[in-house]
């Protein structure tokens, strides 16, 4: 296990300097001059010197990305050109929104995953129409299902709102965790909480819908499999009927590749939170992602990349912990 | 079917490791002050007005901005000394009540209204005035150029400030309406909140300033709250609250705005769509200095032709461009500048022709060129270069269109040999004097002058103008737009009009042409609210 957990890290490392190594050298590539555009078309050009120099714009790239790697190892991420606000701060004002929709969005994912995977695996003309419902959903872009979530739930039956984290003339508290689903309830507050767990649906089943498909699918393969060992043959043969074999001897051993999945798929969420926040105009990282980019805001790039980038290692060294339960063998490995 | 405890073990492990995913994010973003703050009131009112941006503004300090989503919060939480009449480009007293200008044009005595009041309480008197002037300089962003020509500041008087400038400058009085202009801060607050940056910091989310709303939130990426000032001096604006929202999706917006969930979309609302509008909204136009050009890059093949170059006037029928894009919401350029601050332009000299537009294609050394444009969430610079796109191909170019970056575009002056050959992008100039469209495209430094138009002899004239007697000027900056015509380096096509889509029962809609997407806030009522 400490082995595991040494390569992870290592792999952290590795996963977020090939990060930064990509975004400069993207800025490397794009001829763009955000310090322009950060101090306007009428600055005199000594101020865009001025401006450029302050910010170490007027570097060699190489120096730069030295300069960078030595502000990261001490926790400094430059600042916004856009907000011009330390990129730390942003993050923090930006992450707790989609930190609350990728943990939403995944449990809704499992759930639903697992769920219609245990549904596939029971066979029949039912299997085959929801395996065939399934392949089709799949095939459906995150932003058209948005779109059709915000014009069926919102602008026709008037169910949910289309837009923002929470109504906008509520009250939002400063904390303790920033998830207004938490914070709402231990400020004891049942308005806030009825609005963001509103405000929340469809963003959230939007993000879960195509990782929730793909665990489905893989989960349900694997049971099959499983369902053909000769240690379920002789569960069946202890007279042990169909779910009960399925849910108890061939599920945990069927877990090992739904997980690996689940970890994919999390990056694809991840992927996902940029339009999903887009549409939903949800105030976290993909949006401030977004904002950054039309700006040319490489600060703000490579923050949320990084932490983006380290999220998806993290979860995916936890999937690993999880196989390692579920699968005592993979501890020897 | 009932599953046993242990049974669903494995779906909780599937969910739980889902949700330790979530937790991982969690840990390394978790430090680093927050900004989200509360909004406004406690339940929705009629007095309530709600408008989204596109997009965060860059901050609201008025010092500092210098974007054009946000003008809105600036302009109704801070005043200027003068400002301009709704609709048009006469200069009337805001927080000056008048003005005089020396002879020689190098004093500007400011008699200012009494009684005014900043947010935070405090009396606004002439060295608040200057106060804000010398924080403008000291900050030295983007709109300080402003005041980059005062030689000095006097308060003779607690209601009369006075600015001596180094040499007259034609557009000074301007400078002063523009809504990127200097605006008045409480010197209170900068004193309270100096810091080490001039205040940049407190002033990023808050303001001191003497409008009509107080800018009481600023969660970034959420929401804005303006709030009624108590003690405003004009007169009390119907809304208690203004909240603005961000709603980077303008389809959102649309169906928000259809719902009743907004008050009024005021940019980018997709022109084809305009005449399927619902009955419960409404949509009122408004001329603007907002004008669609087309660069034209002069620093390689094919343009450096410049019988080539001259071609492309004969390329493009501007009027049906323009109808068909735009469906009635611009309408053909008329000459280098907005009529409306530099009249009696000669005519331009774009017309179709077939023949003249083949033979331009067939002398060029090359007839694949790129056509980049902006990107805009509208979609109608796209449109615009699909269509010219569809004229240029037809003379025998074969043009590929690309989107690019507002950052991308101001990077193509370092390396012009790698920038695309024509390029689309629509301007505004800074406020209603032909000085402040002609200096930032048409001077060889100038910040909008994207694909390197050079002419000393245009520099020369641009710099005599700016401090010539009025009647000269204005003949050297017509000398000038005339040149960069003939020069075929820049194209103008359209001039593009405000258009704001409100709810039906929103009035009292004011609008001044050189503030871009910006309506009056505290002018707005509710009819039968």
């Amino acid at each position: 296990m400490a082995s595991l957990v040494g390569r992870r890290l290592i792999a952290l490392v590795a996963v977020m300097f090939g990060l930064v190594v990509i975004v400069f050298a993207l800025q490397a590539v794009i001829p763009s001059d955000p310090v322009r555009a950060m101090v306007g078309a009428s600055a005199s050009p000594a101020v865009v010197a001025q401006e450029r120099h302050k910010l170490g714009y007027d570097k060699p790239l190489p120096e730069r990305f030295v300069d960078y790697l030595d502000r990261l190892a001490h926790g400094n991420l430059e600042t916004s050109l856009r907000t011009r606000n330390p990129v730390t701060q942003d993050l923090g004002t930006f992450a707790p929104a989609t930190l609350e929709l990728a943990l939403s969005a995944a449990a809704l994912a499992a759930a639903l995953g697992v769920g219609l995977g245990l549904l596939l695996v029971g066979g029949g003309r039912p299997a085959r129409l929801l395996r065939l419902g399934l392949i089709g959903g799949a095939s459906v872009p995150t932003f058209l299902t948005a779109l059709l979530a915000i014009l069926v739930f919102y602008s026709t039956f008037h169910l949910l709102p289309a837009s923002g984290r929470v109504s906008d003339t509520l009250v939002v508290p400063d904390g303790p965790t920033k998830l207004l689903l938490v914070d709402s309830l231990l400020h004891g507050e049942p308005n806030l909480f009825w609005s963001a767990f509103t405000h929340l649906i469809m963003p959230a089943f939007t993000l879960a819908l195509l990782p929730a498909l793909a665990i489905a699918r893989t989960l349900a393969t694997s049971c099959e499999q499983i369902m053909r060992e000769d240690y379920v043959r002789t569960a069946r043969s202890k007279g042990l009927r169909e779910r009960r074999v399925l849910v108890r001897h061939a599920l945990r051993n069927a877990a090992g590749p739904a997980l690996t999945m689940s970890g994919l798929q999390f990056g694809l969420l991840l992927g996902g939170i940029v339009v999903v926040e887009q549409i939903f105009a949800w105030p976290g990282l993909g949006l401030y992602l977004d904002q950054s980019i039309a700006y040319s805001d490489f600060p703000a790039i490579t923050g949320t990349t990084l932490l983006l980038g380290a999220a998806y290692v993290i979860v995916n060294f936890l999937v690993d912990l999880a196989q390692a339960w579920a699968d005592p063998r993979i501890r020897t490995v | 079917m009932k599953l046993s405890r242990a049974s669903l073990a494995p779906i909780c492990l599937v969910a739980g490791a889902f949700a330790l995913a979530g937790c991982g994010a969690a840990s390394t973003t978790s430090s680093g002050p927050s900004t989200s703050g509360a909004s406004g009131g406690s339940s929705a009112s009629s007095q309530i007005l709600r408008i989204p941006y596109l997009a965060d503004m860059s901050v609201p300090d008025p010092d500092i901005f210098y974007d054009i989503e946000g003008n809105s919060v600036i302009l109704s939480s801070y005043d200027g000394l003068v400002t301009y009449a709704p609709g048009s480009t006469r200069i009337i007293p805001d927080l000056a009540t008048s003005w005089t200008i020396s002879p020689d044009r190098l004093t500007y005595t400011f008699h200012l209204r009494a009684g005014v009041h900043f947010h935070d309480g405090t009396v606004m008197t002439s060295a608040s005035v200057k106060r804000s002037f010398e924080r403008r300089l000291a900050v030295n962003q983007a709109p300080s150029y402003m005041l980059k020509p005062v030689a000095s500041m006097a308060t003779p008087n607690p209601l009369t400030f006075v600015v001596h400038l180094k040499s007259p400058v034609n557009p000074f009085i301007d400078y002063m309406a523009s809504s990127w202009g200097p605006k008045v801060i409480g010197p209170a607050a900068l004193v309270t909140h100096a810091g080490s940056d001039h205040a940049e910091t407190w002033l990023a989310t808050h303001d001191d300033g003497t409008g009509p709303y107080e800018l009481t939130s600023f969660a970034r990426g959420r929401q804005y709250v303006l709030t009624r000032s108590t003690d405003y001096w004009g007169a009390q604006p119907y809304f208690k609250q203004v909240l603005i929202k961000i709603t980077p999706d303008i389809g959102t917006q649309q169906l928000e705005l259809q719902n009743g969930d907004v008050d009024a979309i005021m940019h980018s609302f997709p022109a084809s769509e305009l005449n399927q509008l619902p009955s419960n909204v409404h949509v009122e136009e408004f001329p603007s200095f907002l004008r669609l050009l087309l660069y034209v890059n002069t620093n390689k093949p094919p343009f450096n032709n410049p019988a080539v170059r001259a071609s492309l006037r004969s390329d493009v029928n501007i009027p049906q461009l323009v109808a068909e894009a735009y469906s009635g919401t611009a309408t053909p350029s008329t000459g280098a500048y907005p009529e409306a601050i530099l009249p009696n332009q000669p005519k331009l000299p774009y017309a179709p022709n077939p023949k003249l537009a083949t033979a331009g294609a067939k002398a060029a050394s090359t007839k694949s060129i790129t056509l980049a444009y902006t990107a805009d969430e509208s979609g109608v610079q796209r449109r615009v270069g699909e269509l010219i796109q569809a004229d240029l191909e037809q003379a025998g170019w074969k043009v590929t269109v690309k989107e690019v970056q507002l950052p991308q575009v101001y990077g193509y002056i370092n390396n012009l040999k790698t920038a695309p050959d024509l390029m689309l992008q629509t301007n505004t100039p800074d406020a209603s004097h032909p000085d402040t469209w002609a200096r930032i495209l048409f001077d060889s430094t100038g910040g909008l002058n994207f694909l390197g138009f050079k002419d000393a002899a245009v520099d020369n004239l641009l710099n005599q103008a700016l401090s010539a007697p009025p009647a000269k000027a204005t003949s050297l900056y017509q000398q000038v737009g005339q040149d960069v015509v003939n020069s075929n380096e820049i194209f103008f096509l359209g001039d593009v009009k405000n258009v704001f889509v409100l709810n039906k029962n929103l009035t009292g809609v004011e609008q001044v042409p050189a503030y871009p997407w910006t309506v009056t806030l505290a002018d707005l009522k509710r009819v039968g609210g």
